[in-house]
């Protein structure tokens, strides 16, 4: 096929200041300044008390699998199988869809602790995570 | 005097691959059959409701789907839409159109189903937004999450998967409009291939081009036509749109809402359902659905269908068409006709003796939209 990339994110209005805070290599989350509530996907309100007072608040990328799937089927030439699509439940609330990388597929489990790893995908740098060694230390 | 909502007619095309026929084709043939089964004209239609399959989309251009059926059927009704539900639609717009005719805005309401997405490959294969950058692509990926978290918190294994989809083709072999009419083993179904893991190809439901078409009605005006009316003794739908954000999105279902708003509707409870038409896009959903409506309790889904209970000879038979698994993609309108035609006694070989209530469910989208009526004979 013509193009063997992955489909990239299309960032808009909502999700442009998410989508340049990846690309410094920053997690950054949806805060509500009313209420507190932190959130994912950017959105034009705060989905608890629908404030429009809303910023961004860096997070530590770490987390937990919520959920996962192996995907043993291509989709797309550009996301070969096999490869792990998670539900990754960050540890300050807020959770998101990415793969989990850095081990093979049959090593991941639910509940597994997980941390944040920046991987450069065509024009961005696409959050994903790899497995997090409990007392820190790099891996 | 008060209009109660009653179903007289229902009608539908075969389903698989239905080369060369379009969608508009596919709904027309099912409106004229379910016309035709109540004994009714096509003049006496005075309400549409349109549920467009994937392929399609709600807009044709941007003619909307139903203002599109109308024209080609000759129709200028007196209520009239479409609804993008997903797999909840369809039992959605039988649901819309009970309310409309019990509010006295139209007398005979056509609700039509139809898509022919073989005919257009990937519709089923959806990206979804910048979620594709990670590969997470169509239906069966979020399934395959609400799967994972089942084995996960309950324990549920691969075979009580496997009995649903047993169960499915079991009761395909007896129906003799089923896509699949093979019946499969547990052996099958452990051989099939992981897709999107925890998921089998056999979790997963058919894809077909049909069409699929019921008519609503009042209770007064079903009395001289030639079927027996089933009365709509219930109904209520119930969303979950935040998705992620919900703790529970991924271990309930909105079912769990509105199943017992619906029941309660109907004076009953889940123990009073003599048959179960239970949205089946994948196996999960049927396990999941057995605990949300109350048939047993949350996370014993599992241990409930071992031994063949929602096959043919079981205590609860569940989708005795075979369903999405095994009859064929009908977007929930194959599972109200199923219901009727049950309670109409008329399913031969796989009518459930003493049938008089019936459930039938509807679940759409990314898990985020559900529908539920509850028959009556
Ligand atoms: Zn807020």
């Amino acid at each position: 096929m013509s193009d063997p990339r992955p489909p990239q994110p299309q960032p808009d209005a909502l999700t442009k200041a998410y989508w340049e805070a990846c690309r410094r290599g920053s997690l950054e989350v949806s805060a509500c300044e009313d209420c507190g509530h932190l959130f994912l996907p950017p959105g034009p309100c705060c989905p608890q008390c629908w404030s429009m007072q809303l910023g961004v608040r860096p997070v530590s990328g770490r987390g937990h699998v919520f959920s996962f799937t192996i995907y043993r089927r291509t989709y797309h030439p550009g996301m070969p199988e096999p490869y792990v699509v998670a539900l990754v439940q960050l540890d300050e609330g807020p959770r998101l869809i990415s793969n989990i990388v850095g081990c093979e597929p049959e090593e991941v489990s639910v509940d597994m602790p997980v941390r944040v790893r920046f991987e450069d995908v065509g024009d961005f740098k696409l959050p994903r995570f790899e497995r997090a060694v409990d007392g820190g230390g790099t891996s | 005097m008060t209009r109660r909502a009653v179903i007289s007619g229902v009608g539908h095309t075969d389903f698989g691959k239905l080369e060369g026929r379009s969608p508009w084709h596919l709904e027309a043939e099912a409106a004229a059959a379910a016309v035709a089964d109540a004994g009714l004209q096509p003049s006496d239609v005075d309400g549409l409701l349109t549920d467009p399959g994937p392929s399609q989309g709600i807009l044709d251009g941007i003619t909307p789907h139903f203002l599109r059926m109308g024209a080609q059927l000759g129709l200028d009704p007196d209520y009239a839409g479409s609804e993008i539900l997903g797999g909840a639609g369809s039992v959605a717009i039988v649901e819309r159109a009970a309310l409309a005719v019990e509010a006295g805005l139209c007398d005979v309401c056509l609700c039509i189903y139809g898509d022919s997405p073989l005919s257009s490959p990937g519709s089923f294969d959806y990206a979804r937004g910048d979620e594709s950058a990670f590969g997470f692509f169509g239906a069966a990926g979020l399934h395959a999450l609400a799967t994972r978290r089942h084995m996960h918190r309950f324990g549920t294994r691969f075979e009580h998967l496997g009995e649903v989809a047993v169960a499915a083709r079991a009761h395909g072999a007896r129906t003799p409009h089923a896509q699949k009419r093979k019946p499969i083993s547990m052996d099958d179904y452990l051989a099939s291939g992981q897709l999107v893991e925890p998921l089998r190809k056999l979790d997963c439901c058919l894809v077909s081009d049909g069409a699929a078409a019921v008519l609503v009605t009042t209770a007064e005006r079903a009395r001289d036509l030639r079927t027996p009316a089933v009365r709509i003794l219930g109904h209520a739908q119930a969303h979950s749109l935040s998705t992620y954000a919900t703790p529970e999105h991924f271990d309930r279902l909105p079912a769990a809402r509105c199943g017992p708003r619906a029941l309660g509707a109907a004076g009953l409870g889940a123990k009073d359902i003599d048959v179960a038409l239970l949205y089946d896009c994948f196996t999960i959903v049927v396990l999941l659905q057995l605990e949300d409506y109350g048939f047993c309790k949350q996370g014993e889904s599992g241990p409930f269908v071992e031994g063949g209970r929602i096959g043919p000879a079981g205590s609860l038979p569940v989708n005795p068409s075979g369903g999405l698994l095994a009859e064929g993609y009908g977007s929930g309108m194959l599972h109200v006709i199923e219901a009727v035609r049950q309670l109409r006694g008329e399913t031969g070989d796989r009518q459930v003796a003493g049938a008089e209530t019936a459930l039938v469910s509807g679940h759409g989208l990314g898990m985020n939209t559900h529908a539920t009526l509850v028959l009556g004979s």
